[in-house]
């Protein structure tokens, strides 16, 4: 194979391992959620496992970005795709580390019952489980507009947030018995908040992709 | 294998090749000093029938026609290379010292005595005869200089021009050092047909010596060593040990063409070290 | 300040035309890159800078050069001393059949200097300029031919410093070289453009990114894009160049 299309075959190959990272990241992030809402320890043990491919996925896009930085040193736009492939990679292993962390506050609360149903942590999950999906679907089209407006939906979850502490310190003045899981809650909440930074990162760096601008996008 | 054994066949049939000339040079250099260099005696040259006049007849008019031939040849020849803009005209004169430069020798000689010996009415001379000489010799003058300075690198050019100096000095400092080794060999092959013509130098020189000894009068008749061989071994003059001279000539010009070689090479081989520097590549 | 300024440049070889009304500056002290496929006018372009290209009979040149703020192709241009102040070194070393010594004194001494002295003090400092000092000093009177390539093209550096140049043009020189004798010539060249105005071809875009402060790319002899070096290599503005520059033509 002609060099340049060996390169643009392993680019879609590294495209096609941040997409299936990406996918794999949202799933352990639903679950994760799911997990705390229906308060099912196992479902969080086996996330806590999941996390371990991810790092591998993680390892292999790492390598071939290397590889193709030493054997291509590309320029351009090639060169972009690759120095923010490999960013969003670390991103999105991180992204999988905090829904780690979320499954083990379910295991965490175990069985006691919960201090309040759970409505905000779902609308938060189901915010940055929006943004990942534009993103990468954004991330496969190139389209930094897209990815600008994901950025935006993050000014969402922070409000959601900061709502959340509000509530639960509340909750935690009133009852000293409470404060445990309240904690552990704010956490939970405090990791999604987190998740939707990343996500304003990725988008960062699907710009950086189009027009090699740097923008914060984290505002 | 096969192309392994073609190798091994080719080398040594070139090394047979280059064998075979040193051998011919050998059994020639054997055959003829051997037979020649018992008459190189004081008699032989200055005798009655000597031939010192002829010896000095030989470098006298090889000396003159390279006088005559050396500026023009070597000027039409670096005009050629270096100036000449490639068109129509200019392959014109490459064609014509092309043909001129294959036209028997003889040509040239009944050219000469037309236009030295009966139009200008000079006689058999000296000059006429070196004069003719020249003319023989220019084509492949101007031929040998055109290629020597053209086997030079265009690198060398660009370089010098790109340093600001002009063609002249690129040309003195740098074209003609270099392409030197190439020039004297162009000199020694053209001294040495001079040194051996006989068909132009008869029809234009004459058969007759001075008898004047180093006679530089270059409106005499002078006859050459080469001549006089000729002479001496088609016609023998009753009385004469015509053998022995012809023998003791033949010995003698050949002498004579490797000290004229050796002369030109050397000092050229010396210049080129100093141009060079040391440890020449 | 800008020490070359070219103006809508035209340049035919008889009837096929070259260059394409180029125009662009360049800043004193500062390395030019310029990249494009083979054939494009790179070479072109940088002989119309010292009057070299104007030496082929067919060549017709259209448009200003200016070096210093004077037109380099009005009437009246001295050749010789525009070729003093714009030096060149060509893409295979061709060091003169001469000693190290005399390579580097041909310059002065065509241009008229006679002084001993002088000359051995010139070439000392054109040597030593060019990086080539420790490595000749004990051989200055062997052969040029001798050095290594890559020795070779320093010491066409140095033969060049040594007519006391203001611009260097250099035509892919180390296009012939070895990765170490390239590297040296690339960090030759981030030591001179302290002194010198610089512009370099070269076929190898990475050493452009590496040596240059700005790029030019040339594309069938026009010029597409030029900006500062770390753009046009991280996100050039036109599709052309970025073809180029990820290999995907040429
Ligand atoms: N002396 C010449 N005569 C005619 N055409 C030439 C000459 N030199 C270069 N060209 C043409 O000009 C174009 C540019 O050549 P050049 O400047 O050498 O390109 P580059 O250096 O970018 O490879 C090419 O198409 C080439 O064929
Ligand atoms: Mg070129």
């Amino acid at each position: 194979m002609p060099t340049r299309q060996k390169f643009d075959h392993e680019l879609e190959e590294l495209r096609v391992n941040i997409l299936e990272m990406g996918n794999l990241v949202n799933q352990q992030i639903a679950l994760a959620v799911s997990s705390l809402i229906n308060q099912n320890l196992e479902l969080a043990n086996s996330i806590v496992v999941k996390d371990l491919d991810l790092n591998d996925l993680q390892a292999i896009i790492e390598e071939k970005c290397i590889l193709l930085i030493a054997t291509q040193q590309p320029f351009a736009r090639d060169l972009r795709k690759l120095v923010a492939g490999f960013k969003i990679s670390i991103y999105l292993e991180r992204m999988g580390d905090l829904s780690v962390d979320l499954a083990k506050v379910t295991i965490r609360i175990g069985q006691d019952e919960l201090i309040k149903p759970l409505v905000d942590i779902p609308r938060m999950s189901a915010l940055v489980q929006e943004m990942i999906n534009i993103g990468l679907k954004a991330y496969v089209d190139e389209d930094c507009g897209a990815a600008a407006e994901m950025a935006l939906m993050d000014d969402e979850i922070d409000k959601i947030y900061s709502g959340v502490f509000g509530e639960l310190r509340t909750i935690m003045m009133e009852d000293p018995n409470k404060v445990t899981q309240a904690n552990y809650l704010l956490f939970a909440s405090r990791f999604l908040e987190r998740l939707g930074d990343y996500c304003t990162n990725i988008a960062e760096e699907i710009v950086y992709i189009c027009n090699g601008k740097r923008m914060d996008l984290n505002e | 294998m096969k192309a392994h054994q073609a190798d091994r066949f080719a080398t040594i049939m070139l090394w047979i090749g280059s064998l075979a000339i040193v051998a011919i040079l050998i059994a020639f250099l054997t055959l003829i000093l051997g037979r020649g260099l018992p008459h190189l005696t004081s008699e032989f040259f200055n005798g009655p029938d000597g031939v010192r006049g002829q010896l000095f007849n030989s470098f006298y008019i090889l000396f003159l026609s390279l006088v005559l031939s050396l500026p023009v040849g070597l000027g039409a020849g670096i005009y050629m290379a270096e100036y000449a803009p490639k068109n129509k005209f200019t392959d014109l004169i490459r064609l014509s010292t092309e043909s001129l430069a294959s036209v028997p020798s003889i040509v040239f000689g009944l050219f000469g005595m037309i236009v030295f010996v009966n139009m200008f009415g000079l006689g058999f001379t000296i000059l006429g005869g070196s004069a003719t000489l020249a003319l023989l010799n220019l084509p492949i003058l101007v031929r040998v200089t055109e290629e020597s300075l053209r086997a030079v690198p265009r690198s060398y050019r660009e370089a010098s021009l790109a340093l600001g100096a002009t063609m002249w000095q690129t040309l003195r400092k740098v074209i003609l050092p270099t392409a030197l080794p190439g020039l004297i060999t162009g000199i020694t092959l053209v001294a040495g047909r001079a040194l051996g013509e006989t068909a132009i130098l008869i029809f234009t020189a004459g058969m007759n010596v001075s008898r004047i000894p180093f006679d530089v009068n270059p409106l005499a008749a002078g006859e050459t060593l080469a001549v006089h061989l000729f002479a001496v071994k088609s016609n023998p003059l009753p009385g004469t040990n015509a053998d022995q001279i012809a023998d003791g000539t033949a010995a003698l010009l050949i002498i004579m063409v490797i000290v004229f070689n050796i002369c030109l090479t050397l000092p050229s081989r010396w210049l080129q070290r100093r141009q060079l520097g040391r440890n020449k590549v | 300040m800008d020490k070359i300024v070219v103006n809508k440049l035209d340049l035919f070889y008889g009837d096929q035309q070259a260059l394409n009304n180029i125009g662009i500056a360049m800043k004193e002290r500062s390395v030019t890159a310029l990249i494009g496929p083979s054939g494009c006018g790179k070479s072109t372009f940088l002989r119309t800078l010292n009057r070299m290209q104007d030496l082929i009979p067919s060549v017709k040149i259209m448009g200003q050069v200016k070096i210093d703020g004077q037109d380099i192709y009005a009437a009246g241009t001295d050749v010789v001393l525009l070729r003093k102040k714009v030096g060149m070194v060509f893409q295979n070393p061709n060091p003169f059949p001469k000693s190290v010594f005399e390579n580097v004194a041909y310059g002065p001494r065509i241009h008229g200097e006679t002084d001993k002295k002088k000359l051995s003090e010139i070439v000392e400092t054109s040597l030593k300029d060019a990086a080539l000092w420790n490595e000749v000093k004990d051989r200055l009177h062997e052969s040029a031919l001798g050095l290594s390539g890559g020795q070779q093209q320093r010491l066409c550096i140095a033969r060049l410093l040594a007519v006391g140049p203001e611009i260097l043009l250099m035509d892919e020189p180390t296009s012939a070289l070895d990765p170490i004798s390239t590297m040296k010539i690339e960090e030759l060249i981030s030591e001179l453009k302290d002194k010198y105005t610089i512009i370099i071809v070269t076929h190898n875009m990475h050493q452009a990114s590496r040596v240059s402060d700005r790029t030019a790319f040339f594309l069938s002899g026009d010029l597409i894009e030029e900006d500062v070096t770390s753009v046009l290599f991280t996100r050039p503005a036109k599709k052309k160049t970025e073809d180029y520059i990820s290999g995907r033509f040429g």
